[in-house]
């Protein structure tokens, strides 16, 4: 008998045990995040213990953040002025699964007392009851972020719904566009000028004098080649997506940077020549057909088998600071002005979105009343003069110094950013998201190697960049321009690739066929939906 | 005569009614019904409970609100799949990829194992077993990145081979025409040995004086590998088939995200890589409720075709999975 109760009591043990990990509780609030969920806790100084007398709330982000965050003196300077300390609720690294895992965290009801997360989602989720309404909190807890919104009404307008809430704010992005740069050692040799590089057919010329000096004994040498997309030259053409109050080209939702309008007049003109580089063998075709990584495109920058690259403004610096010169040392490296027309006029580049809708904070509404303050609080601190400085300029006498009523940086950047992942440094590359807060963009720029540096000062001005305008969709919008894009995006690049790789003949027949199939698909509806948000937007 | 005999038998006991007869079951068997306890309860918990959220198709789903507080939509969701002029092309890669993996794939283990199963050294059949079983346990991300360094243009093997004999480089990774034979041989290459044991296991349970007996009839090793071995894993092989139908919409995303690019978008979208830039890669509000009604679809047709498969198997070879 007393065996026949032991292997009873074995058996339900196994069953308890099989299950012990099926129950959830509901119940969001700091506690609550502290507990459940299954996440470990992360405080972005590395410090697991708030001093005495510190107030602290917790946060959920992606976890790359959370690693910056870790490193930033400035970061750990902040949360010594302000008295508050964020317990960073560690989220995947990849963009799409840490927002993903909000979703499966307000299911689960263990979303910490912040998050960051999407601007749609904190706007349907806000208005649903799950995050706090930021409006009131603002008007009485953080004058520098009213300040902000009265005096950028566009700001104001994008983050305000109708009925005047706030569920999600919104960090500013730096002004940037891509840089198109060069092996200036490369071009040396083979003898092109780069400041006689004016127009597209000088750009063409100097690739196929660079492929005819560097081609002829490296098979694998192209002097064009990137990552990601290949299509990113239509502002060179007039064939940039635009929108404003009277007319919406292209697809604008979400794609400021590198949007095209299909329709433009001067499109195919374009292709025939994206064509033509092709066919020459001055791009690379596994980058045109998207077969291409990142490693594979660096190694080639790196190695030689490329000299000319057009991609993110700091990318220029990487490749001196990530073994060029070791390689090659010869190596440097130049950013080229921008092209111009047949007349002398300089084309305008594409520039990011000024707000960045991927990376809205929320107040999870569960959360005490002391603690949005807290939250609030510590928010504003950035929005104010003195946390503007901190993120921007470090301290006084340690990372800068005013000379002649001017900041600048006393700590090198080449040394501080090599510095090994984990270790404390000063960093002041305020693309990356660390706090929601405005940038300041010229020391973002004063923050960069001499060549970024430069380039930066030279280009980034109005003469050289286009406006961006973020827009506002409702949910319905959203969810047609979800459903629409997921399938047009992906068509328009699979069909341009083919234009140019030549699996389907670039003719007038062909290309109308292609344009009347994407209309059949939702481009113009698109276009439509873009127009009707934009005027909403901005009220006109 | 046995039904007959069965049938006096019965008349002659009359049968406890069935209550009792479970009762009495339960009772002599209780510890064996102990040790279903959990596995019962995870079944009902983590593969019968979560079918009731697919009810989110049937609504404007909100992770907030959850499924008893998301608005109702009633068929709309479906009405949108119906609508959508690029779903066509989808089910078409969906359904080409998935026919070819069956009729390409699924032979693959069953010839393996016959052959191996003919191989008389002990130690060399265990070691080609175990070896064609390793790339089971290699991800899919490691699969594809052996792939694209083997067919590079520029330093890959296969276009080295190529090139060594005067051929033009081929860019496998940007043809159209190459995803699907490249996607059928990474499968192939992932799942032959882990299917095999399968067969190799009804195998080895084939009652050995059948080839005794054909070894005394003088049939060869052919004829004893066709005409014993094969007839008597042909149930295994039909159960096999009957549940690859079921997975004829399944295709496996992981690998098929790792290999899309612009340049195969044509042959490589299928409804699961739709359903994912939709519901996950979305940068504006995922929409989960339109993801879940494609995939009930998707499910209502593979069951379907799984029904049919069954009857057909039951008919033709005796056999049926239900």
């Amino acid at each position: 008998m007393k065996k026949r109760w032991l292997s009873m009591a074995a058996v339900l043990t196994a069953a308890g045990i099989l299950l012990a990990g099926c129950g959830t509780s509901g119940g969001t609030s700091t506690t609550a995040a502290q507990g459940q969920g299954g996440e470990a806790q992360e405080s972005g100084t590395g410090e697991t213990q708030a001093a005495e007398g510190t107030k602290t709330y917790t946060m959920f982000m992606r976890g790359t953040f959370i690693d910056w965050i870790g490193e930033l003196k400035w970061y750990d300077e902040a949360e010594k002025r302000t008295g508050v300390h964020v317990e960073y609720v560690k989220g995947p690294n990849d963009q799409e699964d840490a927002y993903a895992e909000v979703d499966q965290r307000l299911i689960s009801g263990t979303l910490p007392d912040a998050a960051m997360c999407r601007q749609a989602q904190a706007n349907v989720y806000g208005s649903q009851g799950a995050f706090r309404d930021l409006a009131p909190l603002i008007e009485e807890y953080a004058p520098n972020i009213q300040a902000y919104l009265d005096e950028n009404p566009d700001y104001a307008a994008l983050v305000t719904n109708d009925d005047g809430t706030i569920y999600g704010l919104l960090n500013e992005t730096p002004k940037l566009a891509d840089f198109v740069f060069y092996r200036a050692d490369h071009f040396r040799k083979a003898g092109v000028d780069p400041s006689q590089i004016k127009t597209v057919d000088d750009f063409t010329q100097a690739m196929k004098t660079l492929k005819e000096y560097y081609g002829k004994d490296n098979p694998n040498y192209y002097p064009l080649c990137g990552r990601d997309t290949f299509f990113r030259y239509a502002a060179w053409f007039d064939c940039a997506n635009n929108i404003s109050a009277e007319e919406s080209n292209g697809i604008y939702y979400n794609a400021a940077k590198d949007g095209m309008d299909i329709y433009a007049d001067n499109f195919y003109h374009m292709m025939e020549v994206l064509k033509g580089w092709y066919d020459d063998g001055l791009v690379n075709p596994e980058w045109v057909a998207g077969s291409y990584s990142e490693g594979d495109w660096e190694a080639a920058m790196l190695n030689g088998d490329c000299s000319i690259g057009y991609d993110f403004m700091t990318r220029p610096q990487w490749f001196l600071d990530n073994g060029g010169p070791d390689i090659d040392p010869d190596y440097e490296i130049a950013v080229l002005d921008n092209i111009e027309d047949e007349n002398g006029n300089i084309k305008k580049y594409q520039v990011d979105f000024p707000y960045n809708e991927q990376r809205a904070t929320v107040i999870n509404a569960a959360t005490d009343d002391e603690t949005a303050q807290t939250i609030i609080q510590f928010i504003d601190y950035f929005w104010g003069e003195e946390g503007q400085t901190l993120c921007s300029w470090g301290v006084e006498g340690e990372s800068y110094q005013v000379v002649d009523g001017k900041k600048e940086f006393i700590v090198d950047y080449s040394t501080e950013e090599s510095k090994p992942a984990g270790e404390k440094k000063w960093s002041f590359l305020n693309d990356r998201y660390t706090v929601c807060k405005p940038v300041d963009d010229e020391a973002f720029y004063a923050w960069n190697g001499d060549v970024v540096k430069d380039a930066a000062a030279r280009l980034f001005d109005e003469d050289h960049l286009m406006d961006a305008y973020n827009i506002k969709y409702t949910e319905d919008q959203l969810e047609e321009l979800s459903t629409l894009t997921a399938t047009l995006n992906e068509q328009v690049k699979s069909n341009l690739t083919g234009f140019v790789t030549g699996r389907t003949e670039l003719n007038e027949a062909n290309w109308q066929a292609f344009l009347d199939d994407m209309d059949s698909k939702g481009y113009s509806r698109v276009e439509e939906i873009q127009l009707e948000a934009f005027r909403s937007t901005y009220d006109e | 005569m046995p039904r007959m005999l069965k049938k006096a038998s019965a008349e002659a006991v009359p049968r406890k009614p069935l209550k009792q007869r479970i009762i009495k079951d339960i009772r002599k068997n209780y510890l064996l019904y102990l040790l279903l306890i959990p596995g019962i309860i995870t079944l009902v918990l983590f593969k019968l409970g979560p079918l009731g959220g697919m009810v989110i198709a049937f609504e404007d789903f909100s992770a907030f609100q959850g499924v008893f507080g998301s608005k109702w939509v009633g068929l709309e969701n479906f009405k949108r799949i119906l609508q959508d002029p690029y779903m066509i092309t989808l089910v078409k890669n969906t359904v080409i990829l998935a026919v070819l993996s069956i009729v390409v794939v699924f032979p693959i283990p069953v010839l393996f194992s016959l052959f191996l199963n003919e191989v008389r050294q002990a130690r060399i059949k265990n070691s080609v077993q175990t070896l064609s079983f390793l790339p089971y346990f290699i991800s899919s991300a490691v699969m594809v990145s052996i792939l694209y360094t083997l067919v590079s243009p520029s330093y890959g093997l296969i276009n080295n081979i190529i090139k060594f004999f005067g051929g033009t480089p081929i860019y496998f990774m940007a043809e159209p025409e190459w995803f699907r034979p490249l996607y059928i041989i990474l499968q192939i290459w992932q799942t032959f040995g882990y299917s095999s044991i399968i067969y190799l296991a009804g195998i080895t349970s084939i009652d050995q004086t059948l080839y005794e007996a054909a070894e005394v009839d003088g049939a060869n090793r052919w004829q004893k590998m066709f005409k014993i071995t094969l007839p008597q894993i042909s149930s295994s092989i039909v159960v096999m088939l009957i549940i690859s139908i079921g997975n004829i919409f399944s295709v496996d995303l992981d690998r098929i995200l790792l290999m899309y690019n612009p340049s195969v978008y044509e042959t490589a979208d299928v409804i699961q890589s739709y359903v994912y830039r939709i519901g996950f890669e979305s940068t504006g509000f995922p929409d989960y409720s339109y993801g879940t009604a494609v995939n009930i679809l998707k499910s209502i047709i593979a069951f379907v075709l799984v029904i049919i498969a069954n009857k057909l198997a039951a008919k033709y070879s005796e056999t049926r999975l239900f």
